[in-house]
C-alpha cells in the first residue's frame, strides 16, 4: 500500500473455489480478482429473468446476489472469522437446515432488501399517531423486519459456507468499500470498523510480541501514511496503540499478510502474487522497512469435488 | 456525549467476548453461565441506550450479529466434538434442538422441547416442501436439529426489546405520557383518613379513604376495602367487592351528585383508585359519601396539607451517575424478592441471580465513560463498588477502589440486611392518610397519594405525570419508566428504598405502587420522602395518620 493506493486491493490475493450443491449437481463457484465467476452458469443474468418468470433460479446464482448483497454489509466484518484459527466451517447441509427451520426454503430468494441495516439513518420516534393504525403499522415493521433478518441470515450462511477463502475475500470486500468514507458518514462507520480490525489484529499482536489482546487499542488512520504503532505503558498498563485505515483488513489481513517473518505487516508496497513487497514493523515505535515476501501455498485453486478453500490452506508468506 | 465512543466501547466488548470464546481456557461464551458474553454486552448495550448514547436498534443490530456469530461457531465446535466422539449426535435421543450440552443452549435459542406450537421438530418435514435441487429431508437430520432450535427462536422483534433514551433531558421526551388536560396549578391532594362503613346482601365491611386527589385528568380517591364478612369469592381475591359501589351516594357542598367508578390496585392489596365522575369542580369545600343504610362521612377538601414545604437541592447528576444510582436502588432492592433465605447466602454466594446481575457493572461503568455521560473522577462507581463488596458479590468487574463514603441510606439498608433475623418483625397491615406534591424533577411530577402495610410488605402510592410511556426494564431490571431515585426515612431514622411494583394508566398520568423495602415499623408517625433526579434532590416530611380499618 502506497500513501494513496491506487492499485486493486484484493492483488496479493489467489484466486479460489468452492463447490456449490446446485439443482443436481455440484457447481464451482470461483472468486478471482475481486469478483465471483459462476463457471457453470455463462449467463446468470438471463437465469434471472426466467427466475423472475417462475422459473427455478439456481443457487449458484443465489449465491452470487447474496455475495453482491453483502459486499457492503458492515455485519460480515462482525460475524466473518478473526484468523486462522478461528474457522467457521458449515456445510451446505447447515445452510439447507436452516433455510428450511426458518420456513423460507432452502436458500432465500425474491427482493432484495434495501441496503444493509448499518446504513440506514438514525430514527427518531414517531408523532403521535392513533393507536389501532400505530400498532398495525408496527407489525407490519416487526414482520418486515423479522423476513430481512431471516433473509440476511441465511444468506450469511450460504456466504460462510463457501469456506474461509471466500470468507476472508468477501471481508476485504466490505472493508475496502469503507476505507475512504466521506466525513459524514465517518461516525457510522468507525465503530464497526475499528472493532472489525481489533479483532483480526489482537491475536496478530499477541503472536507478533506477546501482548494480551485486550492491551490492543485500534484507531482508524486516515489521510497519507500508514497509520501508526506504538507500545506506551509498563505492565498490566502496557498498551499497543495501533492506528491502520481500514483497507488494512482487504490489501493485508485477508491476504494472509499480517504477519510475515516476524514482522507486522502494515501496508503493502507492490501487490502481487504470489510475490509482493510490504511495508513491515520489527517492532512497535520503529519505522516500517519494505520486506519481499513469497507466498509458500497457493491454496486449492482446483480440486474435486469435496475440496474447499478452509483455513488450512491460507497462504503462508515468507521473507 | 460522545456516541461514536459509545458504539465503538459496545462492539469492542462484543468482541472481547467472542474472542473469549476463541480461548479454549475460558470456553465460549454461551457456556460461561449467569451474566457470561451476551449478558454482559446486553446489559452494556441497555446502559448506553438508557442514557442516550447509543440508538437501541445499533444495539439489537449488535447484539444480532453477535448471536449469528456465536452460533455458527458453536455449530462448527458441536462438529469437531462430534466427530472426536465426545458428544452424540444430533439426532440422537437426548440431543434434541439447543441440546449443546447440559447448559449449554447458546443465548436467544430455544432449549429442547419448548419449539412453538406449529413448528417441526428436526426431521419431520413435510413431503414436497422441499424445492428441486435441495437435499431430502432424510439428509439432513443432523444439521436440521442442529439450525432448528437456533431458528425457530429467530430474531426478536425489535419494538419492545430494549429500552429507549431514558431519563428525558429536561422535561418530557416525545415518548411521555400526554399530558393531562387541565394545568397542574389547579391540583389538590387531600389527605382523607376516613372509613365509610357499608352492608349489603352478605357484603359487610367499611371502604377506608385514605387520600384524595384532583388533577386535570379528573378526581379520585385511593381507597382500601376493609371487611368484616364477605362471601367466598371475595375472600379468595377472585372478584372486587365493588359490587356496592353503584349504591354509594356522593354529594358535594353544592348539592351535586356523583357516580363512583373504581380501579383496581396492582398489588395483592385492595387498594383501589375510585374516580368521581363526573370531575368535581376545583374549588368544592367538602364531598358527603354515604353507604347504604350508613351514615355519610364528609371528606374536607379545603384542609391545609400539613408538612413543611418540600426542599429542592440541585443535584448535577450526569446521566450515568444518575443511571448507576439506580442500579445501586435496584440492588438494594432485589434481595427481598428471594426471601431471607437467599439474603442469608449473600456475603458466600458467588454464582446465581447476583452474578447475574452484576457481572456486567464494571462494562457498564466503563462504556458510560467511554460515551462521556460518566466522568473518570465521578465518586458514584467506587460507591457501587463498595456497595458490592458489603453485599459480597464478586466479579462485577468495577476497577474503581470500594469508597468508604456509601450514602447513609444505603448504609441504613445494608445494616438491616446485615441484621441477624431481619424479617421477625410483623407488621400491623393499616394505611396512612399522606398526600402531598412534589416539584417536578427531571420532567416527572409526582404526588403522594397514601402508604399501606399489607401483609407484611409496605407500599407508597403515587400519582405521577410525564413518565415515559414505554416501558421495558433498562439494565439489571432497572425501571426506565420510572427514572427516579425513591427513598423514605422513617420516623426511626431508617431508611426505606421504594421501586415499581405496579401501575396503571389514568388518563395522562400514572397511578403508581411503590414497594418500601425494607417495611415500615407500624409506629412510623412521620416519613422524609427523598427524590432523587439527575437535576435536583426533593425533601419532604410529612406526617402519616394511620387507619386500621377492620
Amino acid at each position: 500500500m502506497t500513501d494513496v493506493p491506487n492499485d486493486p486491493w484484493f492483488g496479493c490475493l489467489a484466486p479460489c473455489q468452492a463447490h456449490v450443491p446446485c439443482g443436481q449437481g455440484r457447481h464451482i463457484v470461483r472468486w478471482e480478482a475481486g469478483a465471483l465467476r459462476l463457471l457453470s452458469h455463462p449467463d446468470p443474468g438471463a437465469e434471472l429473468v426466467l427466475a423472475a418468470l417462475g422459473g427455478e433460479k439456481a443457487r449458484c446464482v443465489e449465491v452470487a446476489q447474496a455475495w453482491g448483497r453483502h459486499a457492503e454489509d458492515l455485519s460480515v466484518l462482525a460475524i466473518g472469522p478473526r484468523g486462522p484459527a478461528d474457522e467457521i466451517a458449515l456445510s451446505w447441509d447447515d445452510v439447507d437446515a436452516a433455510a428450511q427451520a426458518s420456513g423460507r426454503g432452502p436458500v432465500p430468494s425474491g427482493p432484495v432488501p434495501p441496503g444493509p441495516p448499518r446504513a440506514a439513518p438514525m430514527r427518531l420516534a414517531s408523532p403521535s399517531v392513533p393507536t389501532s393504525a400505530r400498532v398495525q403499522a408496527q407489525r407490519q415493521r416487526v414482520e418486515q423486519e423479522m423476513a430481512r433478518t431471516t433473509q440476511r441470515r441465511n444468506d450469511m450462511l450460504s456466504l460462510l459456507a463457501l469456506g474461509y477463502g471466500f470468507q476472508v475475500r468477501l471481508i476485504g470486500q466490505v472493508a475496502e468499500a469503507y476505507a475512504s468514507p466521506p466525513d459524514e458518514a465517518l461516525e457510522k462507520v468507525r465503530p464497526p470498523v475499528v472493532a472489525a480490525i481489533s479483532a483480526r489484529l489482537a491475536p496478530v499482536a499477541e503472536e507478533w510480541i506477546g501482548i494480551d489482546p485486550d492491551q490492543v487499542v485500534v484507531s482508524l488512520h486516515r489521510g497519507p501514511g500508514w497509520g501508526s504503532v506504538e507500545l506506551p505503558g509498563h505492565g498490566e498498563q502496557r498498551r499497543l496503540l495501533v492506528s491502520l485505515p481500514a483497507g488494512w483488513l482487504g490489501r493485508v489481513w485477508a491476504a494472509g499478510l499480517a504477519l510475515a517473518g516476524r514482522h507486522l505487516v502494515v501496508a503493502v508496497q507492490r501487490a502481487g502474487w504470489p510475490d509482493a513487497r510490504v511495508l513491515a514493523l520489527r517492532a512497535p515505535g520503529t519505522e516500517p522497512v519494505p520486506l519481499d515476501v513469497h507466498a509458500s501455498q497457493e491454496g486449492p485453486v482446483s480440486g474435486g469435488l469435496d475440496v474447499r478453500f478452509g483455513a488450512r490452506d491460507a497462504p503462508h508468506w515468507e521473507m | 456525549m460522545n456516541r461514536e465512543g459509545a458504539e465503538t466501547y459496545l462492539r469492542l466488548l462484543a468482541e472481547a467476548m467472542m474472542r473469549g470464546s476463541l480461548a479454549p481456557a475460558q470456553g465460549p461464551p454461551w457456556a460461561q453461565g449467569p451474566g457470561g458474553g451476551r449478558a454482559r454486552v446486553t446489559a452494556a448495550g441497555q446502559a448506553l441506550t438508557a442514557v442516550g448514547a447509543v440508538h437501541i436498534e445499533t444495539v439489537e443490530d449488535i447484539l444480532a450479529d453477535f448471536d449469528l456469530a456465536v452460533n455458527v461457531r458453536q455449530l462448527h465446535e458441536q462438529a469437531s466434538r462430534r466427530a472426536a466422539g465426545s458428544m452424540p449426535p444430533a439426532g440422537a435421543a437426548g440431543a434434541g434442538p439447543g441440546a449443546a450440552g447440559a447448559g449449554a443452549a447458546p443465548p436467544g435459542t430455544v432449549p429442547a422441547g419448548t419449539l412453538p406450537p406449529g413448528t417441526l421438530p428436526p426431521g419431520t418435514l413435510p413431503p414436497g416442501t422441499l424445492p428441486a435441487g435441495t437435499l431430502p429431508p432424510g439428509a439432513v437430520p443432523a444439521a436440521a436439529a442442529r439450525w432448528t432450535a437456533r431458528i425457530q427462536s429467530g430474531p426478536l422483534p425489535r419494538a419492545g426489546r430494549l429500552a429507549r433514551t431514558w431519563p428525558a433531558e429536561g422535561g418530557g421526551s416525545p415518548e411521555s405520557d400526554p399530558e393531562p388536560p387541565g394545568p397542574g396549578a389547579a391540583d389538590r391532594f387531600i389527605p382523607v383518613g376516613l372509613s365509610v362503613p357499608f352492608h349489603d346482601e352478605g357484603i359487610s365491611g367499611e371502604l377506608y379513604l385514605i387520600s384524595f386527589a384532583q388533577t386535570g385528568s379528573g378526581a379520585r380517591f385511593i381507597a382500601a376495602w376493609g371487611n368484616r364478612t364477605l362471601p367466598p369469592q371475595h375472600r379468595m381475591g377472585l372478584q372486587y367487592p365493588d359490587l356496592t359501589l353503584g349504591l354509594y351516594t356522593v354529594t358535594d357542598d353544592r348539592g351535586a351528585r356523583y357516580d363512583l367508578a373504581l380501579t383496581p390496585g396492582s398489588g395483592p392489596e385492595w387498594i383501589s383508585e375510585i374516580r368521581l365522575r363526573p370531575a368535581p369542580p376545583d374549588d368544592i369545600r367538602w364531598l358527603d359519601i354515604a353507604a347504604p343504610l350508613g351514615p355519610a362521612v364528609r371528606v374536607a377538601l379545603d384542609l391545609q396539607v400539613q408538612g413543611a414545604e418540600p426542599e429542592v437541592t440541585e443535584a448535577k447528576l450526569s446521566p450515568g451517575e444518575h443511571l448507576l444510582i439506580m442500579l445501586a436502588d435496584r440492588l438494594l432492592t432485589v434481595a427481598p424478592e428471594a426471601g431471607p433465605a437467599w439474603r442469608r447466602q449473600l456475603p458466600v454466594m458467588s454464582p446465581g441471580l447476583i452474578q447475574a446481575m452484576t457481572a456486567g457493572l464494571g462494562d457498564i461503568v466503563a462504556g458510560l465513560e467511554a460515551a462521556d455521560v460518566l466522568s473518570p473522577l465521578s465518586p458514584v462507581p467506587a460507591r457501587l463498588a463498595a456497595l458490592c463488596a458489603s453485599l459480597g458479590i464478586g466479579g462485577h468487574g468495577i476497577t474503581a477502589v470500594p469508597a468508604d463514603d456509601l450514602p447513609e441510606r444505603w448504609l441504613s439498608l445494608l445494616a438491616h440486611y446485615q441484621r441477624r433475623k431481619p424479617d421477625m418483625t410483623q407488621v400491623r397491615d393499616g394505611y396512612a392518610a399522606v398526600a402531598a406534591a412534589l416539584p417536578g424533577l427531571d420532567g416527572i411530577r409526582l404526588a403522594l397519594l397514601g402508604l399501606d402495610n399489607t401483609e407484611g410488605s409496605s407500599s407508597l402510592h403515587v400519582l405521577a405525570t410525564g413518565m415515559t410511556a414505554e416501558g421495558h426494564p433498562g439494565p439489571l431490571g432497572v425501571d426506565l419508566d420510572f427514572p427516579l431515585s425513591l427513598w423514605l426515612r422513617d420516623s426511626g431514622g431508617r431508611w426505606h428504598a421504594a421501586r415499581t411494583a405496579g401501575w396503571h394508566r389514568a388518563g395522562g398520568e400514572r397511578v403508581l405502587r411503590l414497594k418500601l423495602v425494607p417495611p415500615l415499623p407500624r409506629s412510623t408517625a412521620w416519613i422524609e420522602v427523598l427524590a432523587g433526579g439527575r437535576s435536583a434532590e426533593v425533601r419532604t416530611r410529612l406526617p402519616l395518620r394511620w387507619g386500621y380499618p377492620t
